[in-house]
């Protein structure tokens, strides 16, 4: 493979509104993270390239780069203010084979330019269908929800990839993503085919980025970078889709202005309708929102209709794949306390769990651990919630 | 007037009810002995093309790619939606296909139904591999329109036009429904929270006529059962299973335990004096000022 032909990572920015989506910050920070090293090791002179489309969004360029961007390419039509996947995807893929952008960003390799060498898009309901139908067009890799990243040169023997001989892929991006238990760390590579019986290349090797797993950098206003401005190529029949309203909603579950949030996981099995009822009196008494973790939203035991429906729903999922929270109090019951669960309630002030297994990993991200069984436990903390309420009106 | 057709993907999945499931000690899913059944997300994808049916008396296709006994999830389909045809697209050579692969499979498949679809339906993402990727990559292929997320729908049969209700959230910042319109043919990925209603006399008396219906044809699935290996869907041998697929699995590995972010104090859920004392905090901490 020649040098020049697939270079730097576009980082595609989200968008609401005008203003950039927390994610759009975070992925660049770690896009800087991985190509300061990556530089380093190999030598290089690889760029983080933020890609952006919009209308009148030009005016977010620099703070890009001060966020990390080297470059900041950007796409800015009336046709593109709102977010439509068919154009989106269109103009993200002439940019990411733009021979001319990548000789302005690097005249040495311009002319060999083909494709980026990574993309990398937010893992929410825009950038993973936008992921989809760009890496749909550009005939290559995607990873969804990522949460960790490295690059490395990677030897691989494999039956189809490599005819099962072993074979160095250099700067491979290791793309992992934790799978639903929340146990399990699953890392995907993309990778060209070496096999001669059915050669081909895949590149950008790509994935979609949790929201907020990854920190966006110190901005740095002394930071330098190029803006460049792309003219996309719009065709009238990719228009065809109208946006009629868009309304702002907010969920009828309300994590915010509650002080206090009871979670529930799936500890609740031996019993869960009394159990959950138990819950719900527990955070009536302690005027608490109910949350609950990822598999509880996957309706894993038969619940009452009403309860199950009120309850094990998405909305109230805390965590990666739900709602960051940052409460006075947390109290977590039954749940085993799986990265992502934590990722999304470690902001809160005092963490209280209750679980009867004193090695649950639960244990370490708690300040007070109370072991033992729910059943035994909720109506004794609601007896003496009611006690010290009473004590402090007297 | 012209009919409607449509179709859905659907996928045969773990079943995570309890009963069904197998957890390893570990806590990671015991794939062996864990039972399979038409996955959630797509009952729900076939539930929203059922509406249509009961709505504008559409002709339903469900297609799926699997292994043989994928057949169940279509049966199962065909009684929540009364589809007229069935699709198992089932060969050795699509095994280990990533997302890209099995969205060419599906691509070709839709192509292959007795008539063009004019709605592609499949559901949110699968409870297993859990990635959304294949609805938008096989929308794409197909050179149909995508909408993601959506909650509800509308069809102008005449005109051909679809109207779309969807939910866009987007983590840290609110959640967004649009209203979106566009010219047939589409292709929807339906978000979990999708509900039909039916409200006139008329279409609670086609919902029920076609639930029947499809009570019948589902005892009799096989007749409406159509299998195709790889030659006979006629794709590019390259392009699906394992050749096709650009990604891999790597490794897979238990999360190492990350490190103790907080000292717990444990406490005795049998000691009253303990239990005191925990309320005793939780009142503190709840009286602190907000500063936020």
């Amino acid at each position: 493979m020649t040098e020049g032909k697939y270079r730097h990572v576009h980082v595609v920015m989200e968008l609401e509104d005008g203003k950039l989506v927390p994610v759009s910050l975070e992925m660049l920070g770690e896009a800087r993270r991985l190509f300061d090293d990556f530089n380093k090791k190999y030598q290089s002179n690889e760029k983080v390239i933020a890609v952006l489309l919009g209308h009148q969004v030009k005016d977010l360029a620099n703070q890009l780069i001060e966020y990390g961007a080297d470059a900041v390419i950007c796409a800015d039509h009336p046709e593109l203010k709102e977010m439509r996947n068919t154009i989106y995807t269109k103009v993200i893929c002439q940019i990411a084979s733009d021979k001319d952008l990548a000789t302005k960003i690097e005249p040495t390799y311009g002319a060999e330019f083909k494709r980026p060498r990574y993309m990398f898009f937010a893992a929410d309901s825009i950038g993973r269908h936008l992921s989809s139908t760009v890496l749909t067009e550009l005939e290559s890799g995607l990873a969804s929800d990522i949460n960790k990243l490295e690059i490395n040169d990677v030897t691989i023997t494999h039956q189809s990839k490599t005819a099962g001989k072993p074979v160095t892929y250099e700067k491979t991006i290791e793309m992992y993503r934790p799978d639903f238990s929340g146990f399990l760390w699953t890392t995907i590579l993309c990778l060209d085919n070496k096999n001669p019986a059915i050669e081909r290349d895949y590149h950008p090797q790509s994935c979609s980025i949790i929201p907020g797993v990854f920190e966006a950098i110190t901005p740095d206003e002394s930071r330098t970078g190029i803006v460049l401005d792309f003219i996309p190529t719009i065709d009238q029949k990719d228009l065809a889709v109208k946006i009629l309203s868009r309304k702002v909603i907010k969920s009828e579950v309300d994590f915010d202005s509650c002080k206090a949030i009871v979670s529930f996981g799936r500890g609740i099995k031996d019993s869960p309708d009394e159990n959950i009822k138990l819950i719900e009196h527990f955070a009536k008494v302690l005027k608490a929102e109910i949350g609950v973790s990822l598999p509880i939203s996957k309706k894993p035991f038969p619940v009452n209709q009403s309860l199950s429906n009120n309850y094990m729903i998405p909305d109230r999922v805390i965590g990666t794949s739900g709602r960051k929270v940052n409460p006075m109090v947390y109290v977590a019951v039954g749940i085993s306390g799986a990265i992502q669960h934590i990722a999304g309630m470690k902001e809160a002030e005092l963490v209280v769990a209750i679980n009867p297994d004193e090695n649950s990993q639960m244990k370490d991200e708690s300040d007070l651990f109370i072991k033992g069984r729910m059943e035994d436990i909720i109506p004794l903390l609601i007896e003496e919630l009611k006690k010290q309420e009473k004590t402090v009106e007297a | 007037m012209t009919q409607l057709n449509l179709a859905v993907i659907i996928k045969l999945e773990p079943d995570f009810s309890e009963g069904s499931v197998s957890y390893n000690p570990d806590g990671t899913l015991n794939r062996a002995e864990t039972k399979s059944t038409l996955g959630p997300h797509s009952a729900v994808a076939a539930k929203a093309a059922f509406y249509a049916k009961v709505r504008y008396g559409a002709r339903i296709a469900v297609t799926t790619m699997g292994p043989p006994m994928g057949e169940m999830a279509l049966q199962q389909a065909q009684q929540t939606c009364d589809a007229e045809e069935l699709h198992l697209y089932s060969d050795r050579i699509f095994a280990g296909a990533d997302t890209l692969a099995t969205a060419e499979v599906l691509r070709a498949g839709i192509q292959k139904l007795e008539d063009k679809a004019d709605i592609v339906f499949s559901g949110h993402r699968a409870s297993d591999g859990e990635t959304g990727q294949t609805g938008p990559q096989t929308a794409w292929k197909l050179g149909y329109t995508f909408f993601g997320n959506v909650i509800d729908y509308h069809v102008d049969v005449q005109t051909r036009t679809i109207t779309i209700k969807r939910i866009v959230s987007l983590q840290g910042f609110y959640d967004v429904v649009e209203e979106v319109q566009a010219p047939l043919p589409v292709f929807i990925a339906i978000d979990p929270s999708y509900k039909a209603t039916f409200n006139t006399v008329s279409e609670r008396l086609a919902y029920e006529k076609y639930q029947k219906e499809a009570k019948i044809r589902a005892d009799n699935y096989k007749q409406y059962l159509k299998v195709f290996n790889v030659q006979q869907l006629g794709v590019d041998q390259t392009l699906v299973g394992l050749p096709g697929s650009p990604t891999i699995v790597y490794k897979v590995e238990r999360i190492p335990k990350g490190k103790a972010n907080r000292k717990a104090e444990v406490l005795d859920g049998s000691n009253p004096e303990h239990i005191r004392k925990a309320v005793s905090k939780i009142k503190e901490a709840l009286s602190a000022m907000v500063i936020k």
